[in-house]
């Protein structure tokens, strides 16, 4: 995998209120790459994600998206260039029924007009049922996505995005509140995408990272702490520092 | 499989309904009676319209009468500009203009002279208000409860001025003296066969049209922009795009609502456009169904049959409206999808206990996340 | 530029109630994030419960005020009780339980005391007016300012001073968390909304003998105050009062140029035009977007 940068960002730094959460963030990522995102509590891993994905405008930096400057697109037009995003608190469309839910992510055509004499039940169904059986949620298709469990709505939000089908797929704790089985199947799908898509993952399940990245970044202090992969991470006696009083990083 | 019976049985319940509506003429050959129903069909209409914005889309619209008031007075205007000789003053000027002492007919009223102008300012007037307003509101993506407020202030905002611009308005009084609308060789007589028809009718397509719209991608989008706006805007929808749409497709149809009402009540007026007219497409809409097209209407058309069939004394009305505030509460509180939720409960009784169970989980899954989310907000 | 003057102090008189009522509004939406309906009709049943003292029991404007901000604030009590509470979750069917409280007490006014104008007269040492700074100033509407930066300053100090206002900030920043250290959320909440409601009243009860009462008077009220909340922002006091002055001053000078109607037009197109521009109010912090 040739190293084509996908995502690059230069000396983000963002702001609320005199608090900064994030300064000097530099970090590139590869086409067909999976990237894991670690760190202390409030190391801005978060904010990291929602400066990409356009949730939050950096004060200060440039983000280069597939060689374009990005860095003051909204968020639906980041969306439309190929971020899609997925939320620590699983955010999916409780009052509509699954089906609906993978119909509305499904968006090739994203105008309003269009849309109007698109109706459900096209020939893009059968994918979607596809999609569903992926995530084991074939069964459910028709309820209401607000019926489903902790553990579904996760897997659900995960299906939305290969709905969405993005390049560049970010992900904030996708295997929280997961058991060890579904986080193992996670994994699974996760090195299943790599490759053709893009992934940037925040994690805190130090398993889960070992099992999926080549890379690891660590984050701390709203800037970039080290780099490299797992083994290497651990050894660096700046990260162990960092993590000092939170546990050590295997069980952070 | 059940998607399918419940859709088919949804499109049987909209044509009985729209069945129903249909053959009441033949049954009651009253021009009073008819007059009365067409007026209940009206507000159906508007009721309608506001459950495609606030039911499916979640956009409270407080000021849904303003596309309804300015959709009666495009209609007024060019019925007026055909009363010559006997209601107008001298070189076709309406009689209130004369009054007032307005020299030569204002430049907004030369074009109502056709009709075929009139009735599309009907829908496109209400449709570019709400467009404007849309325009700088939705953007800013400010939360559900300000553009309701919003909304409201507009509505406050065009009725003072409509009332304040009496030499052009009519003011208080509105345009009243108008003639009867003579179209393709029918005439719309208030108390006609023909002005019930056209209700019913235009009520019946709003409601197949309506139910197409909701089902159609751009309606799911909308719900989803409904159960989590700020989510539709990351898969790449301009979601102020959709909000808009949707609020300027409410309006318009509003507007045709009140030209519909401008012939059965002969006249327009600014209280057509005021809060309580307002406050009332709410309550309709609430009592009805909100997320439901023929409930909404029915909602509108049960309550003011009702209100209708008691009595009209202003004592009475006002008793009324303490009663309707009442139960609007109670409906707000205990049946938050309106009565036509019980037929859709009485259907689903035999899924009832999975959902139950289901719902529970729903609640404290929402708990869970609402304490989530404040703390992520730290 | 003489004529200007009195202008300001016009403007100035429209602030003072506008910030009354808007005040209460704010921290109702700014606590409890419920955006109060019924807050004009707050306003109409304080004008109305000065009218009944004074026609019926015989005790003038400025004795009753604070019986007013009581009972006022007593039916705002009971409406937080009843009702809010259970919506607590649900913020655009506040907007409809409130807005069918408003029409409720409207209708009950309009029955109870019928639908015609009342009029209340000023208090006898006020009617006449004063000379300041060589300006001929009327004293009632110097009392009505004096009062409302009063309220204000007594607000700033239950908010900011007091064990009450810490516990209000506290269930304002995160009502979960606050529940956890034993602070009793809904009590907060519903001496909030009374509070609020008393505000509103006295308001009320201040222009009642410049304008006429009736039982819809409080929609025009409740409109320009939203006005200001949006305009203001919630997250400030200080919001609150700027923009109260602002639209109070656009108000007052508008109409002197055309008319009352023309002003409000404007006032609102302002607001609509500011919104896209600052969405969060003129005087809002960043914060991070939940």
């Amino acid at each position: 995998m040739a190293g084509e940068r996908i995502l690059e960002l230069q000396d983000i730094a963002v702001e609320f209120s005199g608090f900064k959460a994030v300064s000097g963030l530099n970090l590139g990522i590869d086409r067909g790459e999976l990237r894991c995102l670690i760190g202390p509590n409030g190391a801005g891993k978060t904010t990291a994600l929602d400066v990409i994905c356009g949730k939050v405008k950096p004060s200060a930096g440039r983000i280069t998206l597939k060689g374009q400057d990005v860095t003051r697109l909204p968020e639906y037009k980041l969306a439309r260039r190929g971020v899609g995003r997925k939320f620590q608190v699983p955010s999916v469309f409780r009052q509509l029924s699954v089906r609906d839910n993978l119909e509305v992510a499904y968006c090739k055509h994203l105008g309003v007009f269009g849309n109007l004499l698109g109706f459900k039940r096209g020939a893009e169904n059968d994918g979607l049922e596809k999609l569903a059986e992926l995530v084991g949620l074939e069964e459910v298709l028709d309820q209401p996505a607000g019926y489903l469990s902790h553990g579904q709505t996760q897997w659900l939000e995960i299906a939305l995005l290969l709905a969405q089908d993005s390049e560049v797929i970010l992900l904030d704790e996708p295997t929280a509140g997961m058991t060890a089985q579904e986080t193992m199947h996670t994994a699974k799908i996760f090195n299943a995408l790599r490759g053709r898509h893009t992934l940037l993952v925040v994690e805190h399940d130090m398993a889960f990272v070992r099992e999926i990245s080549d890379v690891i970044t660590v984050m701390h202090q709203g800037r970039v702490l080290a780099e490299g992969r797992a083994a290497e991470v651990q050894k660096d006696p700046a990260v162990r520092e960092a993590y000092l009083g939170s546990g050590g990083i295997a069980d952070a | 499989m059940t998607r399918n019976r419940d859709a088919i049985l949804r499109l049987v319940g909209y044509a009985l309904f729209c069945a129903a509506i249909l053959v009441v003429p033949l049954f009651v050959d009253n021009g009073y009676l008819l007059n009365k129903f067409a007026r209940y069909l009206v507000f159906g209409i508007l009721s309608l319209a506001l459950s495609l914005s606030w039911g499916y889309a979640g956009i409270l619209n407080l000021g849904q009468a303003v596309g309804f008031g300015l959709g009666s007075y495009c209609m007024a205007m060019a019925l007026k500009l055909r009363t010559i000789p006997i209601q107008t003053g001298a070189g076709g000027l309406p009689d209130f203009m004369v009054w007032n002492n307005v020299q030569a007919l204002p430049w907004f009223w030369v074009p109502f002279h056709s009709y075929a102008f009139a009735i599309a300012a009907g829908m496109a007037v209400p449709a570019v208000v709400a467009f404007l307003i849309g325009w700088f509101v939705f953007p800013a993506r400010v939360s559900g409860v300000y553009v309701a407020i919003i909304t409201l202030a507009m509505l406050v905002v065009i009725n003072l001025v409509i009332i304040d611009q009496q030499p052009y308005t009519g003011g208080f009084n509105g345009i009243t003296d108008l003639t009867t609308l003579k179209l393709f060789g029918i005439e719309f007589d208030a108390y006609s066969d023909a002005t019930y028809y056209l209700a019913a009718i235009t009520l019946s397509l709003c409601l197949f049209l309506g139910l197409a719209f909701v089902n159609s991608k751009t309606g799911l989008i909308l719900q989803a922009i409904r159960d989590d706006e700020t989510r539709v805007w990351y898969f790449g929808y301009n979601v102020a795009a959709y909000q808009n749409f949707v609020f300027c497709l409410s309006a318009a149809i509003a507007g045709f609502a009140g030209m519909l009402y401008t012939l059965v009540m002969e006249f327009a007026s600014p209280t057509f456009l005021a809060v309580p007219i307002s406050l009332s497409i709410v309550i309709w809409c609430a009592v009805g169904g909100r997320a439901s097209l023929v409930g909404a209407a029915l909602g509108a058309i049960v309550v003011t049959g009702v209100q209708g069939s008691l009595s009209d004394t202003p004592a009475f009305l006002d008793t009324w409206m303490l009663i309707m505030g009442g139960l609007f509460i109670v409906i707000v509180l205990f049946l938050p999808n309106g009565l036509i939720s019980l037929i859709d409960l009485a259907l689903g009784k035999r899924r009832r206990g999975r959902a139950a169970t289901a719902a529970a989980s729903v609640v404290a899954i929402e708990r869970s996340e609402s304490s989530r989310r404040q703390s992520a907000a730290r | 530029m003489s004529s200007i003057i009195p202008q300001i102090s016009v403007g100035l008189s429209i602030a003072s109630i506008l910030l009354l009522i808007a005040l209460g509004l704010a921290i109702i939406y700014g606590t409890m994030g419920v955006i109060n309906l019924a807050h004009g009709e707050f306003v109409m049943l304080g004008a109305y419960a000065v009218w009944f003292l004074q026609t019926f029991l015989g005790i003038g404007l400025i004795a009753g005020l604070v019986l007013v901000f009581l009972l006022v604030g007593f039916v705002g009590w009971l409406v937080e009780l009843t009702l809010i509470r259970r919506l607590y979750d649900r913020p655009l069917d506040t907007i409809l339980a409130t807005w069918g409280v408003g029409v409720i007490l409207q209708q009950a006014v309009r029955l109870g005391a019928g639908a015609e104008l009342r009029y209340v007269k000023m208090p006898d040492f006020l009617v006449n007016p004063v000379h300041v700074m060589g300006y001929e100033e009327s004293a009632y509407r110097i009392f009505i300012f004096v009062l409302a930066v009063a309220l204000l300053l007594a607000t700033y100090f239950l908010i900011f001073r007091t064990e009450f206002g810490l516990r209000l900030r506290a269930v304002t920043q995160n009502r979960d968390i606050a529940r956890c250290f034993g602070i009793n959320a809904a009590r907060i909440y519903s001496l909030t909304f009374a509070y609020g409601a008393g505000l509103a009243g006295v308001a009320g009860a201040l222009v009642s003998p410049l304008k006429s009462v009736s039982p819809d008077m409080g929609t025009n009220y409740v409109v320009d105050a939203f006005m200001v909340v949006v305009v203001g922002g919630v997250q400030s006091l200080l919001g609150t009062v700027a923009s109260s002055y602002l639209i109070g001053q656009a108000n007052g000078v508008l109409a002197f140029l055309s008319n009352d109607t023309m002003a409000k037009a404007v006032v609102f197109l302002g607001m609509v035009v500011l919104i896209r521009l600052f969405p969060q109010g003129l005087f809002a912090m960043r914060l991070r977007r939940s």
